[in-house]
């Protein structure tokens, strides 16, 4: 299990980690969920000791991270890179053997993750002539390679489209079913909510909640009612109410104990109802109820990072 | 982790430097760069041979008619002295020996009736004296056998001893310029060599830091053995281009037919010694001057000071190549930035003492310890600090810090 504990990280002025502290136990994938700037990669940095803390520990099954450890780590930064001229088998043969793989179970796994991402008929490209995407299919495959008992990614689901997401998604609980321990960082709290397990959410370096996505959904005291109209509808339920799709949509914010039937009976006689849902709120707005903000951009703490 | 290898420093450099290698070889930069080197020194040794003076060669005397008896030995006696060789052949007349001269077969003909010595096109001094005097002793020769004296005293009378020339200071300017050139030559050579191989090592840490692959590189490394991996890497791609160019060269002089003298030769072991050094302490620094941008654009700017320094390295060697035992040429060579340059010079020009290169030596030595040191200090913290360029003062300001 990773343990994370007291991480205190200062930037000249600024306060970039404040007392960071939470587990990954083996076999959970925890989102590690924020907006920018608040911290995730100071963060995931530290455990992979690249960042000098001002205070804290991290330590795997009990003893501090150091580079022995850390070798049977997986990681993928939040700025991807790669060698642009180099092969993609090489490349990963490359990195797998800096990971302490055999030369010969290096050029194994490099020819397994390409046959595993779609790649292996590009084995012999170059990683500059590869698209974007599949760029960032090999990023993950170098995390992978060694077959790690603790996998950090920052950002790992940032720029890919629905099929990767998907495919991502089933690599990572395959990461988790055989025993890692996962950790993932997303700036989109709601993308990544139903991958983990737990989520722990940080703002301007200090964590604001930690749980269970469904349980911290659950907790708050805030219901949405959800009403769609088969035409656009001026309604006023006399609460407020957030109105899009050119007035079809209709979301409506209500204490958890309302009875929802009698807004779904006023709305049907109104005009006829197409749908409608009665849903705790999103993680993100669980999140910005409790920093008490309006958007998840946080441009102020940005700066000043983006300063340092 | 079933086959994870014990993770020694040693395994991780040589992991770093053969992919080093690997990618330089590989690379069409390196592959022509090198290609246009070898094909450069075999042109010379082409373009010397087309056009060669020969001075070297034996000569190639044709004759014609009826010759004082013994003109043959004595052409080959008197060539001797002046360390050369002839060959000689006898034509069917004048017309077939000038005309050999004519289409090149033969250096020169002599011609018995009307006792002339042809050239092609202008007069060879030496070729010139050695068959006048062999002539003259000919002549002498027959001329002792006429008048009654036997074989053997013929001989006594025509054995001389050529007089040695010397200069007031007891040195021969010939070999002295040779050294010199030499010198000078290996410095320009040196220079070039630490220049490219330099920018190579300064480039590469650009990319990695651009590219933010060092990222992904320092969680499995750690920065001293990055730097150690690049830069033992690219040095061996060096030497292998470097012992490719002393094939291309000695191909080249197979060809050209030149003889090479000695001082070069044995100018070649120690030049690589200070090529290596110099490789040591240059790319260590260009290294770190990568270290500090994330964009290939600044790379040239951030090297500026090394590169500098390595000019005006370059430059000494012209400035104080020309006179080796001045004190200047003395204290420069003994700094460790100008000494792998100039050094190697004032050692083929016999001026450098045992002292002066070992001084020379251990102060190289501390420098580039000095420079690892420095490097190793902040190498990982900057790299991993992408963005805006580091100066060299907020640099300095880390390493005291650190």
């Amino acid at each position: 299990m990773l343990r994370v504990r007291g991480l205190t990280k200062r930037y000249g002025p600024l306060l970039a980690l404040d007392d960071v502290g939470f587990d990954v136990p083996r076999g959970e994938i925890v989102g590690f969920l924020g907006p920018n700037g608040s911290g995730k990669t100071t963060t995931m940095r530290a455990i992979m000791r690249l960042v000098a803390l001002d205070a804290g520990e991290v330590t795997w099954d009990g003893t501090p991270v150091d580079g022995g450890t850390r070798r049977h780590f997986g990681y993928m930064p939040a700025e991807r890179g790669m060698y642009p001229r180099m092969k993609l088998r090489n490349h990963l043969a490359y990195y797998g053997e800096l990971s302490g793989l055999s030369p010969e179970s290096a050029g194994a796994a490099a020819d397994r993750w390409l046959e595993r991402l779609g790649l292996a008929d590009r084995a012999e490209d170059t990683i500059q002539s590869l698209s974007s995407g599949n760029q960032q299919r090999v990023q993950l495959a170098l995390a992978l390679l060694n077959d790690p008992d603790l996998l950090v990614l920052d950002e790992p689901f940032s720029g890919l489209d629905p099929v990767a997401v998907e495919m991502l998604s089933d690599i990572l609980r395959e990461q988790v079913d055989r025993g890692a321990a996962l950790l993932l960082s997303s700036h989109q709290l709601d993308l990544v909510a139903d991958v983990c397990s737990a989520v722990v959410i940080v703002d301007r370096g200090r964590i604001v909640l930690r749980g269970e996505v469904a349980a911290l959904r659950a907790a708050s005291p805030t219901r949405y009612v959800e009403v769609e109209f088969a035409d656009a509808v001026a309604w006023e339920p006399g609460r407020a109410s957030d109105v899009s799709a050119g007035g079809r949509r209709h979301r409506i914010a209500v204490e958890a104990g309302t009875d929802a039937d009698r807004l779904i009976e006023e709305a049907r006689s109104l005009a006829p109802v197409v749908g409608y849902s009665f849903l705790p709120p999103d993680l993100s707005e669980v999140f910005l109820g409790v920093v008490g903000r309006d958007t998840l951009d946080d441009p102020q703490h940005e700066r000043a990072e983006v300063a340092r | 982790m079933s086959d994870a290898r014990p993770s020694d420093a040693t395994s991780v450099v040589r992991l770093v430097a053969r992919r080093e290698v690997i990618e330089r070889l590989r690379a069409r930069s390196f592959a022509v760069a090198t290609g246009l080197l070898v094909v450069v020194i075999i042109a010379i040794g082409v373009i010397s041979r087309l056009g060669g003076d020969g001075g070297d060669d034996a000569i190639e005397v044709v004759t014609a008619g009826e010759l004082p008896v013994g003109f043959e030995d004595m052409t080959g006696q008197t060539a001797g002295l002046f360390e050369r060789t002839v060959e000689i052949t006898e034509r069917d007349d004048v017309d077939t020996a000038r005309a050999a001269v004519e289409d090149g077969d033969a250096d020169v003909a002599v011609i018995g009736e009307s006792g002339e010595v042809v050239f092609d096109d202008g007069i060879d001094e030496e070729v010139l004296a050695i068959l006048q005097q062999a002539w003259a002793n000919a002549q002498v020769q027959q001329a002792l056998g006429d008048a009654g004296l036997d074989e053997q005293q013929v001989r006594t009378a025509l054995t001389t001893t050529p007089l040695e020339p010397v200069t007031i200071d007891g040195k021969d300017d010939g070999d002295e310029g040779l050294a010199l050139l030499t010198g000078t030559l290996a410095g320009i050579l040196l220079f070039i060599s630490l220049q490219t191989f330099g920018t190579y090592v300064l480039t590469g840490v650009v990319e990695e830091k651009a590219t933010a692959v060092v990222e992904l590189l320092l969680v499995r490394a750690r920065g001293s053995q990055m730097l150690a991996g690049k830069v033992i890497g690219i040095g061996i791609a060096a030497l292998l281009q470097f012992a490719l160019a002393i094939v291309a060269a000695l191909v080249s002089l197979a060809i050209s037919d030149v003889e090479v003298p000695g001082e070069i030769w044995a100018a070649l072991p120690i030049t690589l010694v200070w090529f290596i050094g110099g490789y040591a302490l240059y790319s260590t620094l260009f290294a770190l001057a990568g270290s500090l941008v994330s964009r290939q654009e600044d790379a040239q700017a951030a090297a500026m000071p090394i590169m500098s320094v390595l000019l005006l390295a370059y430059v000494m060697v012209f400035t104080f190549g020309s006179d080796p035992e001045s004190t200047a040429s003395t204290v420069m060579s003994i700094l460790p930035p100008i000494a792998p340059l100039l050094m190697p010079l004032r050692m083929a020009a016999g001026a450098a003492s045992v002292v002066e290169v070992v001084v020379a030596l251990v102060l190289l030595a501390v420098a580039i310890l000095a420079a690892w040191a420095a490097t190793g200090r902040i190498y990982e913290q900057v790299l991993l600090r992408r963005g805006t360029r580091i100066s060299w003062r907020d640099a300095a300001a880390l390493i005291r810090r650190t």
